[in-house]
């Protein structure tokens, strides 16, 4: 049997969304078939070092104390020139220390928001040459940035809600309420509150909040501009569902979506913690049980009753249309918003890292697809798209010689 | 030799109508609801059974002091007349599993053993003579409490007994039997297709055992899965080990 391919999964960061992140890592490494691949645990800490070591397969390993037995990576950008991409470490020997190398074949990227699901580190993987899983830099920074996205989608014909873009303002300087008004008025037209605020470059729901008047929308932005430098604010849909659905490329490289699913919330928009640690027991993920926590333990209601067909058919085309549009790849989950009396529908926003890469979403879909599934088509569409990416770079082959 | 008449049937759980049949055997101190995930994984293609074994869950002790070789009989009684069966056993019910294809060859298709019991630890002499010792001591004590009328026993086993032995009540003397038995011998005799799946961080199964177990049978693979223990194998491991069994029932037709 020819020899395994390493992947190394990358997950945790710096990123509010860190510990979320590193639960879907494990996910990805647990899913992977063991005849095939190895998986490579790569944790980031908050301080944005890389780790490695059989201790961070463990959920109880987390919050990672100094304690933990685990080697600190460096990558190695030039490696793929001579080699197979690899990390580097120091291990001191009897001669001082010494370099070692620890080779991999793939890199997953598991870290969600900025620092990881925006296109950075595909930007770096990229220039380095490393093969990787899931969306281009093109894509992934595109989704990330919900202003970008939505721009996108307007210029494709799917429905998207107004929206006022605000920039944080200079240090020092504060929100001025009047202007605010004014520019609100333009964006989304009189009486436009209530109105939702959230981060433009943020995942997962942190920091969304509901403003019923100018004064709680500028105490929302405040909060967000110490998350994001950017906020977007829209107007409130009344009797408000959202519905995800998740898109992908197959094997035989069409592009198919899952099952959809209604998140269930007890109160008008989802907070982060309602959306990661439902039935309120912040400690509850970290234990040992394997996949069916994350995002996948979030109360759900897939392959909602009350969805029209019309409804329905809305939803994979939108979704679709938003997968070939922004270049996307992997398993992307898009977000929707209903009004449940009219039955209107938005696009929302596109996760290029979703929770739990929405394996459940997979899993729910007819015809279904395993996880185990998931992650080889995953790995085989990332090793395929880094291949095409270049193509020669020889300098000869542009006729772009200069040094003969 | 199976005896229907004295066998009172067992607590099983069955998921999915389609397909091979599979029969799940889970380890010491557990129940079917052990494999609930892994045996949902193989829900849309297989017949699974899930069964509690006598003194588990559902299922009350058949007789005191069986050991591995009367739970396989009874479960060969319980089965007479179907199969043959893929098992998939679990620790303890790995040693049910090699006792039953050794026993009746016939009702056995494949097993697969994950985290296998049933081959006696490699251990220091320290070890053996701390072991030899706790056992003259253990026998000492009885025979104090006869002659004496004391109660040094059982707080010589609350301090010294495992948690299994501990928690055992009935079925003690089956587990004192079972910890002892060494099934080489039996599995040497298994011809079937066998996958032994281990998982690399296991101290109570530990993979050692898996390779051992690849040296006696005729037909055996071996695997060693990566950050896994004895238990979370079958829930973290969930996918990790679907992966391995379905190659498994594909290169042997077993589907």
């Amino acid at each position: 049997m020819a020899d395994k391919k390493v992947i190394a999964v990358i997950f945790g960061g710096r990123s509010v969304e860190h510990d979320v992140s590193v639960l879907s890592g494990l996910q990805f490494i647990e899913a992977l078939d063991p005849t095939l691949f190895e998986g490579l645990p790569v944790y980031v800490d908050p301080l944005g070092q890389w780790w490695t070591g059989d201790a961070l397969r463990k959920r109880s390993t987390y919050p990672v104390s100094q304690d933990t037995q685990l080697t600190q990576l460096t990558l190695d950008l030039a490696a793929t020139a001579t080699d197979r991409p690899r990390f580097m470490t120091q291990k001191k020997g009897f001669l001082g220390e010494k370099t070692e190398y620890v080779p991999f074949d793939l890199m997953v990227p598991a870290i969600h928001g900025s620092n990881g699901e925006d296109g950075t580190l595909q930007g770096l993987l990229e220039f380095a040459g490393i093969p990787f899983a899931g969306c281009r830099s093109l894509g992934a920074a595109a989704t990330m940035n919900k202003q970008f996205a939505k721009s996108v989608a307007r210029q494709k014909g799917l429905k998207v809600l107004p929206e006022l873009t605000v920039a944080k303002p200079e240090k020092g300087a504060f929100l001025d309420p009047e202007a605010l008004s004014q520019q609100l008025e333009t964006a989304l037209g009189e009486d436009a509150f209530p109105v939702i605020a959230k981060p433009s470059n943020l995942g997962s729901s942190v920091g969304v909040s509901k403003a019923d008047d100018i004064d709680a929308l500028v105490a929302a932005l405040m909060a967000i501009f110490r998350l994001d430098s950017m906020a977007i604010v829209e107007p409130f849909v009344p009797n408000l569902v959202e519905y995800n659905v998740a898109v992908r490329r197959n094997a035989d490289l069409a592009v198919e979506t899952s099952a959809i699913e209604r998140p269930l919330s007890k109160t008008e928009v989802l907070d982060f913690k309602n959306k990661y640690l439902a039935g309120g027991t912040p400690r509850g993920p970290k234990l040992d049980t394997g996949p069916s926590e994350g995002m996948a333990s979030l109360n759900r209601v897939l392959s909602p009753e009350e969805l029209t067909a019309d409804q329905e058919k809305t939803i994979r085309q939108t979704s679709t249309d938003v997968f070939d549009a922004l270049a996307l790849a992997g398993s992307v989950r898009i977000d929707f918003l209903c009004d449940s009396k009219t039955g209107e529908l938005w696009f929302n926003e596109a996760n290029t890292v979703p929770g739990s890469f929405a394996y459940f979403l997979w899993e729910a879909a007819n015809p279904s697809v395993s996880f185990l599934q998931l992650t080889s088509d995953m790995i085989s569409e990332g090793f395929r798209l880094s291949a095409d990416r270049l193509g020669s770079t020889d300098a000869a082959s542009g006729d772009a010689t200069i040094f003969a | 030799m199976t005896n229907s008449s004295k066998t009172q049937p067992w607590h099983s759980e069955t998921i999915g109508s389609n397909g091979a049949s599979i029969i799940w055997l889970h380890g010491w101190g557990q129940d079917h609801t052990a494999f609930s995930r892994l045996a949902g994984l193989f829900s849309n293609t297989f017949r699974n059974r899930l069964f509690d074994q006598p003194g588990f869950g559902k299922t009350p002790i058949t007789l005191v002091g069986n050991g591995t070789r009367e739970y396989a009989e009874e479960l060969a009684s319980i089965l007479e007349g179907t199969g043959p069966h893929v098992f998939v056993g679990h620790s303890f019910g790995v040693r049910v599993s090699i006792q039953l294809a050794a026993l009746h060859p016939e009702m056995v298709a494949g097993i697969i053993g994950i985290a296998g019991a049933g081959l006696q630890k490699k251990r220091s002499i320290g070890f053996k003579l701390r072991a030899k010792s706790l056992q003259t001591w253990g026998k000492t004590t009885r025979i104090i409490d006869r002659l004496l009328g004391t109660k040094m026993r059982p707080r010589f086993e609350q301090r010294f007994g495992s948690a299994d032995y501990r928690n055992a009540g009935d079925l003690r003397p089956t587990l004192v039997k079972v910890v002892n038995e060494d099934l080489s011998r039996e599995a040497q005799r298994v011809t079937c297709p066998v996958c032994l799946i281990y998982g690399a961080m296991d101290t109570e199964t530990p993979p050692e055992f898996g390779e051992r177990y690849q040296r006696l049978m005729k037909n055996a693979q071996f695997h060693s899965l990566e950050g896994y223990d004895h238990w979370d194998i079958l829930t973290r491991g969930a996918y990790q080990c679907e992966a391995v069994i379905k190659r498994f029932l594909e290169k042997n037709d077993l589907i």
